[in-house]
């Protein structure tokens, strides 16, 4: 019976790292943002009862109805509300991918894998641009 | 075991008759009505929903985003825009924990991923943005047609979990995709390489465009892919599934996020209860017969499917 070999190449293990740290604080970040928010610990920028009486309503509208409710990078220049905070840890889980792929895209270039550098770097630049709301209908 | 089998087929099943038949009844609102309910009670009814959904789609083999969405949006108060974009970060939120121990043992495969990740990422940015676009109605008729579509393929697919490949494609000999891992089934070191690498190409432009469309993650499609057609073996297929999602997601969310359709009251307890249910789902993978499982998640499938054609039609 063989034994178990690792066949995880640097780069992967250099993704994996970050991936995984990267994770579980993201994890920690939206556990606490959601707390702060429905407990109140913090001022919020729209109170619950109000999102809660339109979410039935398209994003949209939702928006119309409900000005200051966050969305895009918004919620950056409140960021002393309690519903902004719970905001600002999803919008971190979205840039988890991004933060290892500029970890594999720079190992790759140590590789010298020319290929794989170039495909990671186009690949942040799809996500920093979609990131950005210049492909992705942002204000 | 049999038993066991029923007790755990049980209450999904239920379930599902219960939500097609009466969802007044069940859940007791629409999104067209008034709802008077607290705001909590959904928040905690939604947490505890998608605890259970998380437990039956990792015991089913599936992502916990295409049971998600048609499920939710059928039979909750909430508008399915908020709804596809929960879905995509529920389905991010389990590919970001469940990559690392995949890359480490090997299975999932980066520069697999990569490849069919970069355009997969453009199309769901594109999906997304059409998918918000759309008129309500159309959506719903959309995605019950998509959701009975995979329900099709869930019962149809024969997944092959050592493909033999003769020859590698030119194209995935340029982009070095091949590799070896460790079969614990086995005991042995297993080689693979792909062939069809432009045609898994094309399916991973409709695959992204489809799951930022719907917010579905996509492992009911990515898996068929890897493995039916690029022939990538059964465990490398699923693992390397698992990073498509992340970063096709990831593309795709942001495009929900500008459009303001992620709300934190929403989509936390969503990403909490399905990460937990997956927890406890692959505690209990072992202990249960998960093709019985499958087969009621097939049946869940298509009752949340029908609910959202018929939605689709304002029935």
């Amino acid at each position: 019976m063989k034994q178990e070999t690792v066949h995880a190449d640097k780069v992967q293990l250099a993704y994996a790292g970050i991936l995984s740290k990267a994770t579980t604080l993201g994890m920690i970040l939206v556990a606490l943002g959601y707390i702060v928010y429905v407990f109140q610990l913090m001022p919020l920028s729209v109170p619950i009862d109000q999102v809660a009486g339109n979410w039935g309503l398209r994003a949209s509208e939702f928006h119309q109805k409900v000005p200051g409710a966050p969305s895009g990078w918004s919620c950056f220049s409140h960021a002393g509300q309690g519903d902004m905070l719970s905001y600002i840890s999803i919008i971190y889980l979205g840039i988890v991918t991004m933060m290892c792929l500029v970890a594999a895209g720079f190992a790759f270039l140590r590789e010298k894998n020319m290929i794989y550098t170039l495909v990671s770097f186009a690949q942040i630049a799809v996500l920093i641009l979609a990131a950005a709301g210049v492909v992705s209908g942002g204000h | 075991m049999g038993l066991k089998n029923i007790k755990v087929g049980l209450l999904p099943g239920v379930l599902a008759t219960l939500l097609f038949l009466m969802p007044q009844l069940a859940f007791a609102a629409s999104a067209t009505s008034v709802d008077t309910t607290v705001w909590w009670v959904w928040v905690l009814g939604l947490f505890v929903f998608t605890f259970l959904l998380g437990i039956v789609a990792v015991i089913a083999g599936v992502g916990g985003g295409v049971l998600y969405v048609p499920i939710v949006s059928s039979f909750f108060p909430f508008h399915i825009d908020f709804v596809r974009g929960t879905g995509l970060l529920v389905a991010l939120a389990g590919a970001l924990s469940a990559g690392p121990p995949l890359l480490r043992k090997g299975l999932a495969n980066l520069k697999l991923a990569m490849s069919m990740s970069l355009i997969g990422s453009m199309s769901s940015i594109a999906g997304a943005l059409v998918g918000l676009a759309l008129p309500e109605k159309a959506i719903q008729m959309a995605l019950g047609l998509t959701i009975l579509g995979i329900t099709v393929i869930m019962f149809l697919s024969k997944n092959s979990a050592y493909p033999q490949i003769e020859k590698p494609d030119a194209l995935s000999k340029a982009l070095q995709i091949h590799g070896i891992y460790y079969d614990e089934h086995l005991k042995k070191d297993v080689d693979w390489q792909i062939h069809r690498t432009p045609v898994g190409l094309l399916l991973f432009i409709l695959i992204g465009f489809m799951a930022g469309m719907f917010g579905l993650g996509a492992g009911w499609a990515n898996v068929p892919v890897f493995n039916l057609v690029l022939g990538a073996p059964l465990r490398v297929s699923v693992a390397t599934s698992v990073f498509v999602l992340s970063i096709n997601d990831t593309a795709a969310a942001w495009v929900y996020l500008h459009k303001g359709a992620v709300l934190p009251l929403i989509a936390v307890p969503s990403v909490a209860g399905m990460m937990l249910g997956t927890k406890i789902g692959a505690k209990l993978l072992t202990k249960v017969h998960t093709n019985v499982v499958r087969r009621v998640v097939i049946i869940l499938l298509a009752v949340a499917g029908l609910r959202a054609l018929l939605k689709g039609f304002g029935i």
